[in-house]
Parts: C-alpha cells; structure tokens; sequence
C-alpha cells in the first residue's frame, strides 16, 4: 500500500536508519494508525457535551434508513429475470443464536440452529470481467456496526457471493430470511472457534499411548514423525500449532423452519462458530441439490413486491410443531 | 417516628437481648405483648405458591435472549396441550410414552424422579426403579411430544437436589409399586419433605457421598463411616464457595419476566 511505503520513508529518515524494509517494518509501531487522510478521529474536537448529541442523531438516522424497508436508492431497481437450469442466487449473511431440539411427526429428534438475519443488505455488485471473467459478484453485508468505526457503509461483516447473471440484484435492497424455503438444504461458512495452541491429538485427532504399562512420560505425544530414509521432515507434517478461528463450511444442511417476523432460519445441526457470530449462508453447492432454486424466490424475496404476505412460521412438511397434539403410533 | 401518645408500637419490634422476668415488675412498667409480632408474610397459608419449572430459569452465558423467549414460547405452548405437573427430584411419577415396538403402542414406567437436568425445550427428568430385583433408570424429555402423560402419583421432596445415590442404596429405597394408587395432598398444603436418611450397600460407592462438594443430607453416614473418614472426607471442602461473589447469580428479574410471559400466554 502506498501508505505504509510513505511511513517507512518517513521512519527511516526520522530515525536515521539506512537499513532495508525489515527493520523500518519494526518500528511502524512507533506511528499512530492513520485511518482517514487528514488523521484524527470522531470526537476529537468535540466539546463533551456534544459527543452523545452527536452520537444519538446518528444512531436515529441509521434506525429511520433501516426501518423503512423500500432501497434507499431513489432510482428504479433492475429487472427481475426468471429461473433458468444452472443459475445461483445471492446468499445471507446471519447471526448464530444457540441451538435447540426439535422433533418430526414420527419421533425422531434432530437438532437445529438458529441463525438470525439482522439488516442484511446487498452492498455492491462487480460484473463477471471486473471480477474474475466466469461469474458476477455481489457484496452483501451483515450486522450494521457503528458508523464511526468503518469507512463507507457502516457494516461487521461483508461476504462475496458468486452469482449467475440473471441473478443479480441492484445495490440496497436489505435481505430477509424468507429467501430460504423450509425444505431447501444450504452451506454455512463461518469462522470455527479459536482454541489457541493445541496438541495433537485435539487439533490432528491422533490416538496418542496407552496411559499405563510401562509409558514412560509418553501418553499424548505424536510418536514418529517420519520415515528414515527420507532423512527430513516432510513440509506440512501434522504437529501441534494453533488451532480454529479459520473459515470452514458446513455442506448440505437442511432448513427446517423460517420466521419471517424475526428472520430466524432453523438449520440442521451444527454450524461452525461461537453463540452471536457471523456466518454466511448460501444455496447449497451440492450435485444432489443442484437444480434445488426452481421453486424458491429468485432472486431473492423482496416483501413489498410480493402480493400475498408470508405467515409468521414457515415449517417444513415432517416437523412436529408445539401445538400439534402428542404423537401416537397408530 | 412521630406517633400520637399512647399508640402502640409498630408490627416489627426490635427485642432486647436479656429479658428476665417475663412478669410485670412495676405497675405501668412496659409489658411486652404476649405473642411474638413478627409475621413472616411469605408463609401465610393463604397464598399461593406459584411453581416456577426450573427449566424456564435460563443458564448463565452470553446467549441472546432472544433464543430464550423463542424457547419459552414453544415450552409454554406444549405446556396448553400436555399438563406437566409440578414435580420434584423424590416424587414418585407414571410416565405413558408412546412406543412403537410395544404391544397397544403405548408404555407406561413409574419410577422415583432422581435427577432433573437441562433448561429449555431439552430439559430431562430421570426416573428410578426397580423391577425383579434389576435396577432400572430412565431419561425422559419433558417436551418430546412421544410423551403422552405424566402422572405424579407421590408429590413430595427429599432432603437433597440429586438422588443419585440411590443407585448405591439398598435396594429397598428404589423399589417401588408399579401399580401404586395416587397419594392426594390437600390444596393449599405445602409440599411434604421427607426427611429419610438412606441406608447403603458396604463401601466402594460409585462416587464418594461424604465428601462436601455433594453436599448430601439424606445418607445416614453414622451407619458405613467412622468418624476418621468423615474427617478425612472434610479435607476436600471449600469453605471459600459460599463467599465467592463471581458465583452468586440473582435470577429474580429473569424470573419476573418469566412470570410476565406465562401470565400473557396464559391469557391469549
């Protein structure tokens, strides 16, 4: 970045040091961070009553924007194309909530997560050649941060999403989680939980020693670690290291109920992250679902288009709700 | 504290620690009243004791409440279909869960309930029992929608949280009749705590009982432990729990909502 070569200029001359790029990478540290082109931050100048009058008129603005569900854009939308064999829609980016159980009509028990849509908007949208020549992408980003923290569009997390062509969606427009159908089955990426550094038999599952006959100091370690006529290590050798908070993905989980009041998606199973993270959903990529968007809304659920208005539960065919009566086997 | 002359003194008088002679001394002396003043308004038999489950109580964390509320919901709404009564780890419950591998598609299981663990939607309660002189303990899930009746035959408590020890008791203490009539309690009677001390099977056990951190009231230790293991069993206590302040956890406003909530959906 042209910014870091300007501070290490100025750290080598300020310092005296002719040295190459390492030693004036080590001494960026010295330097105060600089965010914007003109290096102060929100409230510097502020007086201290001003900051929270300051802070609350922002925070109002965001929540009149958020709350009015039509595109803040003033200009038409582009127009909806139909489904065609072969195209994928734009994903969601949600919350993990927890997890809970939940039963079928004939008794069995599954378990499922609750993942909420909280403002998901589509954020941006890069042509196939801009991106990278075979397909479009659209930006669609998630929970709305502080304004003051990030640079244009106040949002924690933004995702890419691959889509086809007659799949893309104009800038704006907030997601909810009635784009998924119960019934469909999706993908869900997040970052797994950080473990720190682990050993082994944790991070690489190895079966480690037995605990007693004669194990000297030995019960958790790898053993061997390569062969003798090699005479090195092979490079990528499993060993202890630091362990999780890496984006992973969960195929082929199936959606079993949707409230489209709170846009909660109950999914399958388990996701990969902690209670209150981001993670990205999508269609899933899987060949035995692939033609799965025929009948789901494409290219994504647009409430003010559509005239008949969802109910407030969504449930897939087999799932036993609440206030059904207990099951019996006839 | 200004009060006309010659009223009495307020309902909550602070007593004076020596008092001798309970006799007047001197005429015009101060009498204090015959009976004690002081009433507790919690245990006036009139009122009603509203029994918060305690699987809508939400464990501590740093979930949403949101999931909780979503949870009361379906709990509160399968509470309209299916009667869960009050129940205890002591009281003795029938079971009537729908089966497919059994004869008339249903089974029945009366056992003592020893255990009640899980919150929310996944809350388990295990019952004991023993049947031709096999020891048998079921895990049953309050909301699983195979259950089809819970009948609480025997309303009362134990003088402990977990009964797990049983499983090292005589046989005896878990033998119950499977076709056991219910034992009514009058209304408005609070519910009986029976103050059994349990005697066990000769030592090992499958967990030590006597040490603190159990904190078990209803084995009659006097019977299997000299009073040398008892003290030894002392060496694991941690006196320093019932002070540590990061461990207390007051669920009275949780519980308030709680309330709020049955109370609305009760109403709709």
């Amino acid at each position: 970045m042209r910014g870091w070569r300007l501070l290490t200029q100025a750290g080598a001359q300020v310092l005296g040091r002719s040295s190459g790029s390492l030693s004036a990478n080590k001494h960026l540290a010295f330097f105060r961070s600089l965010r914007g082109k003109n290096g102060t931050w929100w409230d510097e100048h502020l007086s201290e009553e001003n900051v929270p009058f300051v802070k609350q008129l922002v925070s109002n603005e965001d929540k009149v924007q958020l709350a009015s569900k039509l595109c803040p854009l003033q200009d038409e939308p582009w127009p909806i194309q139909p489904w065609e064999p072969g195209s994928s829609r734009v994903g969601l980016i949600a919350l993990k909530l927890g997890m809970m159980p939940l039963w079928t009509k004939d008794g069995q028990k599954h378990v499922v997560t609750l993942l909420q849509v909280q403002d998901c908007h589509v954020v941006k949208y890069t042509s196939k050649e801009n991106h990278n020549g075979k397909m479009a992408a659209l930006h669609a980003g998630g929970k709305t941060a502080s304004r003051f923290q990030l640079g244009l569009l106040p949002k924690q997390k933004v995702q890419i999403f691959r889509v086809t062509d007659n799949a893309v969606i104009k800038p704006g427009p907030p997601l909810y989680a009635a784009h998924f159908r119960p019934g469909q089955y999706v993908d869900v990426t997040g970052k797994t939980i950080g473990k720190g550094v682990e050993g082994i038999m944790k991070r690489w599952g190895f079966k480690g020693q037995p605990a007693t006959h004669g194990q000297t100091k030995t019960h958790r370690r790898p053993g061997a670690i390569s062969t003798g006529d090699v005479a090195r290590v092979w490079p990528g050798t499993k060993m202890p290291g630091r362990m999780g908070n890496v984006a992973r993905t969960t195929y082929g989980l199936k959606v079993w109920r949707i409230n489209t009041k709170l846009n909660i998606i109950y999914v399958n199973g388990s996701v990969p992250g902690h209670k209150n993270g981001l993670v990205k959903v999508r269609d899933s990529k899987l060949p035995a679902f692939k033609d799965f968007c025929k009948n789901l809304p494409f290219p994504t659920y647009f409430p003010d288009r559509d005239e008949e208005e969802l109910p407030e539960d969504l449930y897939d065919k087999n799932v036993w709700q609440s206030s059904e009566p207990s099951i019996t086997f006839a | 504290w200004h009060q006309g002359k010659g009223k009495t003194l307020p309902s909550v008088v602070c007593r004076p620690g020596r008092q001798q002679s309970t006799g007047p001394s001197e005429p015009g002396a101060f009498q204090p009243p015959p009976k004690s003043v002081i009433v507790d308004k919690r245990c006036l038999p009139g009122q009603e004791t509203r029994f918060l489950s305690p699987e809508f109580i939400p464990p501590r964390g740093r979930t949403d409440p949101l999931k909780f509320k979503l949870e009361r919901k379906e709990m509160l709404e399968r509470r309209k279909v299916l009667c869960i009564p009050e129940l205890y780890v002591g009281s003795i419950l029938r079971v009537t869960t729908a089966d497919l591998y059994a004869s008339g598609k249903t089974s029945q299981f009366l056992g003592i309930c020893i255990q009640r663990s899980g919150s929310g939607l996944g809350a388990t309660f295990i019952l004991r029992n023993t049947i031709e002189r096999q020891g048998v303990e079921i895990c049953f899930e309050l909301y699983n929608p195979r259950v089809q009746e819970i009948q609480v035959v025997k309303l009362e408590k134990r003088l402990d949280d977990g009964l797990l020890y049983l499983r090292d008791a005589l046989p005896e203490y878990s033998t119950f009749d499977v076709n056991m009539k219910p034992v009514s309690l009058e209304a408005g009677q609070e519910v009986p705590v029976n103050k059994l001390k349990v005697k066990m099977e000769p030592r090992p056990w499958s967990k030590r009982w006597e040490r603190p951190k159990f904190n078990i009231k209803g084995i009659g230790f006097d019977l299997h432990l000299t009073e040398e293991q008892m003290k030894e069993a002392q060496k694991w206590s941690q006196p320093w729990l019932e002070f540590d302040m990061m461990r207390e956890h007051d669920t009275s406003k949780i519980e308030a909502e709680i309330w709020e909530e049955i109370q609305a959906s009760k109403n709709s």
